[in-house]
């Protein structure tokens, strides 16, 4: 009898089938906490042309937080800390399982041109070119929303993503006006990227972007966009060497009567060289007409001006590991109303920036 | 209609002179995983290699066209242990291949199943540079580890392909027996160097030194992915003159001219090996990577 039940058990543990593989993998983290990292930026300034003390300041600190959901989505946080406060940059969920097509559904930076789509820390200059303050936003046009992008069947990359979003009046961190409250107003955005290999270790993209909604006075706004991105990295020395040759137009205006009117509008075009695994130089020239910036105010009342910006600026910086960087620049920008105010802006930096946890893979 | 009849000949001449179309589009993060895929699918894969080997698996650039070439694979194989995890999460996204993407049966990460070597115990820190903090992730230079890689690929393309599973099994099981035929003979022709040390550009080459009884001396950069000093130069040609060392081995994707500074202070000599398939010429596959890297270590050893 007890024979006959160890045999019975034997053959129950045999037919027991083998467990299967687990298909819990991240590539983000193999544990069950998100993968979480976190950025520190400080900023030594000393603008002899600008009302401000010289001095370090602290310029920002963000918290990243990415891991997958579920096995139909992953969740993207950036939380930003500032001097001015608290601000849920962009948290996003995206999908992960619809052919040649991922949506993007949250607080998003939208998908327009090129500079639009960088962190902070991740500029390759201090400070913003003057035009993206004036059109889209100094850090990019950010509103909730969605965003559809489709990896085109073309036998070369090109991507085309449509974004639709929330609509807000402007303000000093979105230039856009779509503040309508009409329920027409859905402002939405188009954006086409093209990337070729020219050779193995030189890219070259081209890009277009359109945003567009209702404005608070009732007319359409829009915001449109080309760049254009040379790269080398040669792949023998990818992280030792290479060039960066990058350039942007982009333009806000709206639609008064139904005809466009250009407001903002201008360019930048920089240059940067990658002299060994841990120097960087850069070098970006800039142009901005009918455009705001800190030293062009009226010296009667304070007020901003708009007019002609011109900007020139150089940097180097010592990257000792892919963790941190210290980077010096100078600029010297002339702003011109065309009525006789045209000052003269200076400006020495110093950044120091910092990342701790999870270190995010390299943008290309 | 002899006319049509010639087109038609014609046609068909083309039409068989075709590639047939393979069943499974294989894509890969590094070379030597390609090179195993091709041995292990045979005319039933095309595989591509995102990395190639003359490059920096840590720093491939995530561009779009590496995400526009996997976008229809059907099958992904991540060297894994996060080599390859400072451009793979924006490159396999990017793809929307939902076939490929991680959690999904065409996902494969190549180092299960491995013994990994120098896990990190106790505190992980970037002080001690860029760690890789699950385990040294360069398993791909145990011959025996390819083997197990091997019969991991024979089981994914099974499970994916099963009318072609037998080939998939007998094709991991010969490859299995070439690659030990050929261990046998490598060992041989080092075994005269066992317990001979050597200096190497970035810790890479623990497996292969434990495989054929090498000791690793010292790295050329003084943690990992930091780049080495004068000062690190010369203490560690110091050290390699007092203890015999002679032997620096670097891969093309690093700085040859630290590895010669260090090499020549101490008087011994520099040599670049492929540590990854199609890192120099000669290394066309895993089995002549393994011959390249034997030959050289052998050239370097006798010549001292």
């Amino acid at each position: 009898m007890k024979l006959r039940v160890l045999a019975c058990i034997c053959a129950a543990l045999a037919c027991t089938p083998a467990p299967s593989r687990a298909q819990t993998k991240s590539i983000y983290s193999n544990l069950a906490n998100p993968a979480i990292g976190f950025n520190a930026l400080f900023l030594d300034q000393a603008a002899r042309d600008l009302n401000e003390p010289y001095g370090p300041q602290f310029q920002e600190s963000e918290i990243s937080l990415l891991s997958v959901v579920d096995p139909y989505w992953n969740l993207w946080a950036n939380i930003v800390f500032a001097p001015d406060g608290v601000d849920p940059e962009e948290v996003y969920a995206t999908t992960t399982r619809i052919p040649a097509i991922q949506l993007k559904i949250g607080k998003l930076r939208a998908t327009f041109g090129k500079h639009g789509l960088l962190h902070t820390h991740a500029f390759p200059f201090i400070q913003a070119p003057v035009i993206m303050a004036n059109t889209i936003g100094e850090e990019g046009f950010k509103a909730a929303g969605m965003e559809a992008a489709w990896l085109t069947p073309s036998p070369w990359y090109c991507e085309l993503t449509g974004g639709i979003y929330q609509g807000a009046g402007a303000d000093a961190e979105h230039p856009l006006d779509f503040g309508s409250s009409e329920h027409d107003n859905v402002p939405f955005l188009g954006h086409l990227k093209n990337e070729v290999d020219l050779t193995d270790n030189t890219t070259m993209e081209l890009g277009a972007s359109a945003l567009s909604g209702k404005g608070t006075d009732g007319h359409t706004h829009a915001a449109y966009g080309a760049d254009l991105t040379l790269r080398n990295v040669p792949l023998r020395r990818s992280n030792q060497r290479g060039w960066i040759l990058q350039g942007e137009y982009i333009e806000k205006g709206s639609y008064p009567g139904g005809t466009y009117s250009r407001e903002q509008h201008g360019w930048y075009a920089s240059y940067q060289y990658r002299w060994s695994q841990i120097c960087w130089t850069g070098l970006r020239a800039e142009e901005a007409f009918d455009s705001f910036t800190d030293v062009l105010t009226d010296p009667s009342t304070g007020d901003p001006v708009p007019g002609r910006i011109r900007r020139v600026s150089a940097n180097v910086a010592w990257t000792p590991s892919e963790f941190s960087f210290v980077r010096l620049e100078y600029s010297v920008a002339r702003a011109d109303d065309g009525k006789g105010i045209a000052p003269l802006d200076r400006r020495l930096m110093v950044q120091l920036c910092y990342t701790i946890g999870y270190h995010p893979a390299h943008a290309y | 209609m002899k006319s049509f009849l010639r087109w038609m000949l014609a046609l068909a001449i083309i039409l068989a002179a075709a590639p047939a179309f393979a069943d499974l589009r294989v894509a890969t993060s590094l070379t030597d995983l390609a090179s195993v895929a091709e041995s292990v699918g045979g005319r039933h894969v095309t595989v591509m290699s995102l990395c190639k080997g003359y490059e920096d698996p840590h720093f491939v650039p995530a561009k779009p066209s590496l995400m526009k070439a996997i976008q229809n694979a059907d099958v992904f194989v991540s060297v894994g242990l996060e080599l390859d995890g400072g451009w793979l999460p924006l490159v396999l996204p990017g793809s929307r291949n939902p076939k490929i993407q991680p959690g999904t049966p065409g996902f494969v990460d190549a180092s299960e199943g491995i013994d990994v070597l120098e896990k990190p115990t106790g505190t992980v820190s970037r002080a001690e540079g860029d760690v890789h903090p699950l385990g040294n992730p360069h398993y791909y230079l145990d011959p025996k580890n390819l083997e197990i890689v091997a019969a991991h690929l024979a089981a994914v393309f099974s499970a994916l392909d099963p009318a072609n599973a037998a080939d998939y099994s007998a094709n991991a099981r010969a490859f299995g027996d070439r690659m030990e035929g050929a261990l046998a003979k490598w060992q041989a022709e080092l075994a005269p160097y066992k317990g001979a040390s050597v200096v190497t550009f970035h810790r890479n080459f623990i497996y292969f030194a434990n495989r054929f009884g090498l000791k690793l001396f010292g790295n050329v950069e003084p943690k990992p992915g930091i780049p080495p000093t004068p000062r690190h130069i010369a203490e560690l040609a110091q050290a390699m003159r007092q203890a015999g060392v002679r032997v620096v081995l670097y891969q093309p994707y690093y700085d040859a001219d630290a590895s010669r500074d260090v090499a020549g202070k101490a008087g011994g000599v520099a040599v670049e090996i492929p540590t990854e398939v199609g890192g120099t010429p000669d290394a066309k596959d895993v089995l002549s990577k393994f011959d390249s890297i034997v030959s050289s270590l052998v050239k370097a050893f006798s010549n001292k």
